[in-house]
């Protein structure tokens, strides 16, 4: 299962959303790759972290799905 | 000469809107990604309002995200975002800890060519990629 999830983002989308965000912010030409790999890791890091409260908080509420209050609440912790 | 049958050329409202929205939104991780992931991390059923939230929320992140980095950099004395940045970024965030370090992250979450990027690994003909 777990190699069935595409877990690659597009560098390019990647780096625009930085770019938009502060425009005056570079990203070392070098670690160009190594940058925006770390962005992505630090991004899955985040939603696995939201995904695994906003888990908990459905079982606290013995609710079989989550659902967006959930997800609300695991984000304001978050 | 042209021949007066040939269609004429459509209008490309579309493509007009479409830039407009992009405008508007800022870039983004695609939603579907987005969805993708948070559903294999979620390990059960997701209502289909959650994602709504959880694309928010993500669009948050890197709000931050950049702003924080921003400040490293800042501080630093430099104009360009670096490795060492992102290292304190997630140790900022308690993601890198004594017990966690970040190699251990990488191998637990990257998908391998992304993990070959990041961490030095000796080939054959004594080198080591990446050799930055």
């Amino acid at each position: 299962k777990r190699s069935s999830m595409k877990r690659t983002a597009s560098r390019n989308t990647l780096r625009k959303i930085i770019k938009t965000q502060k425009p005056q912010l570079r990203i070392a030409a070098n670690a160009d790759l190594l940058v925006r790999c770390a962005v992505h890791l630090s991004f899955l890091v985040f939603l696995n972290r939201l995904a695994e409260e906003a888990r908990t908080n459905a079982f606290e509420h013995r609710s079989k799905t989550i659902k967006a209050e959930h997800a609300i609440a695991a984000a304001k912790v978050i | 000469p042209r021949s007066p049958l040939k269609p004429v050329q459509p209008p490309k409202p579309a493509g007009a809107s479409q830039r407009k929205t992009q405008k508007t939104r800022g870039a983004a991780l695609p939603s579907s990604l987005i969805k993708c992931i948070f559903k294999h991390y979620a390990k059960m059923p997701v209502a289909r309002e959650t994602y709504r939230i959880v694309e928010k929320s993500s669009e948050k992140y890197f709000k931050q995200l950049c702003c924080d980095l921003e400040a490293y950099v800042n501080h630093a004395g430099r104009k360009t975002v670096e490795m060492a940045d992102l290292e304190l970024l997630m140790r900022r965030q308690r993601v890198v800890t004594d017990k966690m370090p970040l190699r251990v992250l990488i191998e637990r979450y990257l998908p391998l060519e992304y993990r070959k990027l990041l961490i030095p690994v000796a080939t054959s003909g004594n080198k080591v990629i990446p050799s930055n």
